[in-house]
């Protein structure tokens, strides 16, 4: 049983600061132990100007198991599966804390994404790239950032347009893409959803 | 603690020192662990492990024995916020009810009426806080005097000074008389701060006090602390553990164990007595490492148990789950199950294998024509293990009782493993 009266209170707590830290955790439908979480690129990073969406399920030990986090939006980091999303970090495996919380482990994900560990590597791909050819992962990685993590105000448009297409108010489906990190589908979802 | 204020209490805004790190709320029956931070009762048991020893939610200092609810802070908040604390305390008994099991009750004495008389209440308090309550180190700080925002409380707080440490002693808590166990405790931290920010001027005054106490003692005490002299928020007296100030059995085991970091080696040499999932409800050791005694006649769901040494002291306290165990009831030895030992022995072999180039014999179904016969273990044990500690005693019997090996395998060692297992290992 997820200690929900806890997790509210992160949220609450986390949404407060938003525009100072950038990393927010919304509900992804009404059940609290699903969320998706929202975390910038860090700059002097490859992953510069992103926004990266990850998912995070509470298991029901929560607050006493590590919260299951992965990457929605495909990153090319030596510690997050290109193919998958998983993330390798201890806190969110045997090193977790109760006293930790979404926020402070969505932190450290960013904090990883500007310092990776290629000698515990989750994508041995990756890893590879960034220990022989530094260049061309830098360049991959900018170049993925660029296609999957980027809300560039041209996409963002077409999607708008789209979602008014299909007849939902402009506003509503700006502020809905805009919550989702600019994934049109789970737009979609939540539009038809509410 | 990044926590700010729960929204909902709008009459009383909570310090942000009194909000538990891990259910965000005001903290509740609250208790102090070795390193000097505080939770809440129910989010310490939880955060506990069962198999091997426990590590604080915010320092990670590894500890292994569940504390007693800190009694001084407890009225302090009551007092302090008594609508917050009264609603949490609704909340958390109507888990309770729902689990099955309570948390101990504490007698609400209301220490409006007295005057000195009811410091002998609040002298209760945990053997963690007063910890430092030892011998001639008495230091009381009287709200009364001072105080404004809390009126006519006396809480009589030790100074977590002085705490000498005799030699070749085991700690007593003078409140309470219960030995302490594990290390030498350290300062509740929260409400040290919280001291020095209510009378800084009593705080500074005491801790020059302590200071001069304790450089008087540092001669004869190779155990004082180093470090008072140079923290200047508050006297952090991290005593340092000396190998002659305690004398317990349970502590030399220990120490291996909290002081390694590596599982595997201390639990081959312990695994054998430790029980999953049980402690001791006096000195709070959890899991229960060597002898085992449950109670026979506490029905409750947690049961009553003792570790060996509390046991044998014949201590009279109260179950740390408001069980309502009195002296007469009787105790049954209980020995660790040699099923768990196999399970943990298999699994700590696996590791120790497949980390070595040690050949592996594989033992497949197409091994029958071996000589060695396979015993399958899981006849007399159940596979299913229920959280409840009943079963525990049940697989108690003659081939398994000294953790002796069925005749068939007094050759390979203790691999009594089921032939379910796709593959055996081969010592040597």
């Amino acid at each position: 049983m997820v200690d929900f009266s806890r997790v509210q209170k992160e949220l609450q707590e986390c949404n407060k600061d938003v525009k100072l830290s950038g990393i927010s955790v919304k509900p992804k439908a009404d059940s609290l132990s699903h969320l998706i979480g929202t975390i910038p690129g860090p700059v002097d990073s490859p992953y510069e100007g992103g926004t990266f969406l990850i998912d995070i399920v509470l298991p029901d030990g929560y607050p006493f198991e590590p919260p299951k986090m992965k990457f929605l939006t495909k990153v090319w980091h030596p510690n997050i599966s290109s193919q998958s999303g998983a993330i390798c970090l201890d806190i969110l495996k045997d090193q977790w804390s109760p006293a930790l919380t979404l926020k402070t482990a969505l932190v450290s994900i960013q904090a990883l994404l500007s310092a990776p560990e290629p000698d515990d590597p989750q994508d041995a791909v990756v890893a590879q790239q960034y220990l022989r050819d530094h260049q061309t992962f830098l360049g991959t990685a900018r170049y993925w950032t660029e296609a999957f993590a980027k809300m560039s105000s041209h996409g963002i448009e077409e999607k708008v347009q789209r979602l008014v297409e299909m007849g939902f108010p402009e506003a509503l489906a700006r502020s809905t893409l805009e919550g989702v990190g600019g994934d049109e589908n789970l737009a979609l979802e939540k539009l038809c959803s509410s | 603690m990044e926590t700010k204020t729960p929204d909902f209490d709008d009459e009383e805004t909570i310090s942000d020192s009194f909000i538990c790190c891990v259910c965000l709320d005001i903290l509740y029956k609250p208790l102090v662990l070795e390193c000097g931070h505080v939770s809440c009762f129910w989010c310490v048991h939880r955060s506990m492990s069962s198999l091997r020893e426990s590590h604080c939610p915010i320092c990670r200092n590894a500890y292994h024995h569940f504390p007693t609810i800190c009694e001084m802070l407890h009225f302090l908040l009551l007092k302090m916020y008594p609508l917050a604390y009264k609603r949490r305390g609704k909340q958390i008994l109507e888990v309770e009810k729902k689990r099955g099991c309570f948390s101990p009750q504490l007698a609400n004495k209301q220490p409006d009426e007295g005057d000195e008389s009811k410091t002998s209440n609040d002298e209760k308090a945990d053997g963690k806080v007063s910890a430092a309550i030892k011998e001639n180190s008495m230091s009381a700080l009287d709200y009364d005097r001072s105080s404004d925002m809390v009126s006519r409380t006396d809480v009589l707080l030790y100074c977590e000074s002085c705490l000498v440490v005799p030699e070749d002693e085991v700690i007593i808590c003078s409140a309470c008389e219960s030995p302490h166990p594990g290390q030498v405790p350290k300062v509740c931290l929260e409400f040290s701060n919280f001291l020095e920010e209510k009378f800084p001027e009593e705080y500074a005054v005491q801790r020059k006090n302590v200071e001069r106490k304790q450089l008087q003692f540092r001669p004869n005490n190779p155990s004082a602390c180093m470090f008072c002299l140079s923290t200047d928020h508050l006297f952090f007296c991290c005593y340092l553990e000396s190998s002659n100030s305690m004398k317990s059995t349970k502590k030399d085991i220990f120490k291996a164990f909290l002081s390694g970091e590596d599982f595997i080696p201390w639990w081959n040499e312990h695994g054998s007595k430790v029980h999953i999932g049980v402690g001791c409800d006096y000195c709070g050791m959890y899991p229960i490492v060597g002898d085992r005694y449950k109670c026979q006649d506490c029905m409750e769901r947690m049961g009553f148990d003792l570790c060996g040494d509390c046991y044998n002291t014949c201590s009279k306290r109260p179950g740390r789950f408001n069980q309502q165990h009195t002296p007469d009831h009787r105790f049954q030895l209980v020995k660790q199950p040699d099923f768990f030992r196999h399970i943990m022995l298999r699994l700590t072999r696996q590791q120790r294998v497949d980390t070595s180039e040690t050949p592996i014999l594989a033992i497949t179904a197409g091994d029958e024509s071996q000589d060695s016969p396979i015993v399958i273990q899981s006849v007399d044990a159940p596979p299913v293990v229920s959280d409840d500690d009943e079963v525990y005693s049940m697989h108690v019997n003659d081939s398994t009782i000294d953790g002796s090996i069925p005749v068939e395998f007094s050759n390979t060692s203790e691999v009594p493993f089921n032939n379910t297992s796709s593959a055996a290992y081969q010592d040597e």
